[in-house]
């Protein structure tokens, strides 16, 4: 299907992505209104007249959203590394080695990355409970397994799957050992795919929310996508801070969106398709 | 190590490929165990266990059901802040000839009692240990407040209670005692210090089945799941194969699609919330000015609206990422396909149902598998955009199930609810693993 586009194609393309991108553009245009602004007729003025940076103050000076921030990235980057970690070996197994009853682990890491989060937060609430780790960075790392490590296994057997195998099999013909071939051989070929897994871990863990809503109730433990939603107060939701905090949050995912886009479109779409 | 190789190297290749293949197994069974044994610690066990505590009446604000406990329990720590003050009580009456003969009797039913519970050593122990303590004024540690005694030994205990409880009672309104009132305060007390297992079977399960609010909620979920993926799978078919062609800035179009799925939903939800704002959201002004709704606040705070909203967000947030993985089957049909098709003279439409459903059957069955999943426990996007409301009419049976554990601190019903998500769960993945049959394990093989 290599048809040439026509002008129409771009002008649709380009109302396709307005729309995809306007609450974001919105929330933009809205975090650097004053406060009048916001509300009443001039509400629906997409652009202010007096810019202010008033809310991103407030922000970071009203509420503890930089410890919201760095508990997110601690929490986040500790469960990719050991995750990835863990499943490279898993699946560095599944893919390249041959044993019995490889099936049925692949059958067992797809069903549980199926489970609903909510069949499993009872009892590992108690468990964390007892263990007096509910508000503390253990306290959600753990759970986060139950999410992460199934998807990562899933997404590197089939990276892992994709390197030839006659490399491996002439490592070991000149007398390398197993765990030199996994070192020399095929990780820096996995790279690549062990890269890309790690981003979508990575944002698996930071936007995860049940768990970090349930388990880490105190502000100085809470990640961002909790902190952010329990900005609202009682009686008044503080839209002007709600938007800058979207913006702070959201250019970072932007960018590494542009940076990383290729990777995480083959880490999104591999086993899903057929090749 | 050349060295050492070189006289034996004739034997060693011959054996070579049996001792691999069982090292194989050794190595790969190892390399499998973490990730095995941290999946059935804590996703599988979870589950079990999860199952396990919705057969419990769990109410983790109560104190004698916050454990799951098959067995009688008395509460120790209860038993002697009051029972040694009731005897003491009935002695002074009996020693200054108040009612003494039906005191006397209550006495030594009492003690009778109280040796009873004192039976096994370590209750014995315990017992002592707890009396030493409440002498001095000091804290009972949690886990020897509790002793467990047979199922006789509690009941019998509960009933000779309650009946010199009414005895008292009776003894008190006659009007000759001088502590009646006392006596009858500490007497009540003693008939709740035994504590019932609370193990409740299937109660749960029967109680949800005939419960409305479980019923509305798992309804919300299927109409939230039925149409937003429906919708998504609609739009981003289309938009695959609008996009499924050579133009200029395919990554920007990329990179754009991927922002919202990128989003925390959380962020996404409150977003929405802001644009469809009854009073100052620039969305349900659009909306209202097309004709969609009569008036702006009615997105939020009606039934349908409310459902519209929060599936219109989701449709936002989640077809570009439909798009992309149905763009990427669409990648692995070859062209020669279309072209060859085009000459036999095949139309636009002919050459869709013919060509491109029947290879992008296994990407779409995965996609909407996926999808379908993630809609039905669906949280956080309802749980910030409309809170469940206005009055649960967006309640779906994930939150229904939160809603329980966390805010009224029931974890029996929960667990209970949460056994039920997760067998729709495993029914829908079934029906959908049957339709692909084994292609889902093979397609991670690559071939």
């Amino acid at each position: 299907m290599n048809k040439k586009a026509g002008p129409m194609f771009y002008v649709f393309l380009v109302v396709f992505v307005f729309l995809v991108m306007f609450p974001f553009l919105w929330m933009l245009a809205s975090s650097i209104k004053p406060l009048s602004e916001l509300f009443g007729d001039r509400a629906f003025n997409p652009f202010t007249s007096n810019p202010t940076l008033q809310n991103y103050v407030s922000v970071f000076v009203d509420y503890p959203f930089m410890r919201y921030l760095w508990n997110s990235t601690v929490v986040a980057t500790i469960t990719t590394v050991y995750t990835v970690l863990v499943a490279s070996f898993a699946a560095y197994a599944i893919a390249r080695l041959n044993f019995k009853g490889k099936p049925i682990i692949l059958g067992v890491v797809l069903s549980v990355s199926m489970f609903p989060q909510v069949a499993t937060i009872s009892p590992i609430y108690i468990f964390l409970k007892n263990l007096g780790l509910t508000n503390s960075y253990l306290g959600l790392i753990i759970p986060y397994t139950t999410i992460t490590l199934p998807l990562s296994i899933w997404l590197l057997v089939t990276f892992f799957r994709k390197i030839p195998f006659d490399l491996e099999e002439a490592a070991r013909i000149d007398g390398a050992s197993l765990w030199q071939t996994y070192w020399k051989v095929i990780m820096p070929l996995a790279v690549p795919g062990i890269f890309t897994t790690a981003i979508l871990v990575f944002i698996a863990a930071w936007n995860e929310f049940l768990f970090a809503l349930t388990i880490n109730t105190a502000d100085k433990f809470k990640t961002v996508p909790v902190g952010i939603a329990l900005f609202q107060g009682q009686y008044t939701i503080p839209w002007g801070e709600i938007s800058a905090a979207t913006v702070v949050v959201t250019v970072p995912l932007v960018i590494m969106v542009l940076i990383f886009q290729r990777r995480i479109v083959s880490g999104l779409t591999s086993g899903s398709v057929k090749e | 190590m050349q060295t050492e190789i070189d006289p034996k190297e004739p034997i060693k290749v011959e054996k070579r490929p049996k001792k691999k293949k069982k090292n194989d197994s050794v190595v790969g069974y190892l390399l499998v165990a973490p990730a095995l044994i941290l999946i059935l610690a804590i996703s599988i066990w979870p589950v079990i266990q999860s199952f396990y505590f919705s057969l419990f009446d769990l109410q983790l604000n109560e104190p004698t059901k916050s454990e799951v406990h098959l067995d009688y329990q008395i509460d120790l720590d209860r038993y002697l802040q009051n029972f040694p003050f009731l005897v003491g009580a009935i002695d002074s009456e009996i020693d200054k000839g108040n009612s003494s003969e039906e005191l006397t009797t209550i006495k030594s039913t009492l003690e009778n009692l109280d040796e009873g519970i004192k039976e096994k050593p370590e209750a014995q122990e315990n017992y002592d240990t707890i009396n030493a303590k409440l002498d001095n004024f000091e804290n009972i540690p949690a886990d020897m407040k509790y002793i467990e005694i047979e199922e006789d030994v509690a009941q019998e205990f509960t009933t000779s209670v309650k009946e010199i409880n009414a005895d008292l009672r009776t003894i008190n309104e006659n009007g000759n005692l001088e502590q009646g009132d006392k006596i009858v305060g500490l007497s009540s007390a003693l008939t709740e210090i035994v504590v019932e297992p609370n193990f409740v079977g299937f109660e749960h399960y029967k109680e949800n089945l005939t419960d409305q609010r479980m019923w509305r909620s798992l309804w919300n979920t299927s109409v939230f799941t039925f149409i937003s993926v429906l919708a998504e799978l609609i739009l981003g078919l289309a938009i695959a194969l609008l996009i499924n062609k050579a133009f200029l800035g395919r990554g920007l179009i990329r990179a754009s699609i991927l922002i919202p799925w990128a989003i925390p939903t959380a962020v996404a939800a409150l977003m929405w919330k802001f644009l469809y704002d009854g009073q100052n959201g620039i969305v349900a002004k659009l909306f209202e000015d097309v004709g969609l709704v009569d008036r702006m606040a009615m997105l939020l705070t009606t039934d349908t609206g409310a459902m519209f909203s929060v599936i219109f967000a989701d449709v936002w947030k989640t077809t570009p990422y439909m798009a992309l993985l149905l763009l990427a089957g669409l990648q692995t049909i070859s062209g020669s396909l279309y072209e060859a098709a085009s000459i036999d003279g095949a139309n636009k439409w002919k050459q869709f149902v013919t060509i491109t459903l029947p290879l992008l059957k296994s990407s779409l069955l995965v996609a909407l598998l996926f999808r379908t999943l993630d809609a039905f426990r669906v949280f956080d996007l309802i749980y910030v955009l409309t809170g469940g409301g206005p009055a649960n009419s967006t309640e779906t049976i994930s939150m229904y199930a939160y809603t329980l554990m966390f805010k009224q601190t029931n974890f029996g019903e929960g667990s209970a609810i949460s056994v039920v998500v997760f067998i729709c769960v495993a029914i829908i993945s079934g029906i959908f693993i049957k339709l692909l049959g084994s292609d889902l394990i093979k397609d991670g093989s690559g071939k």
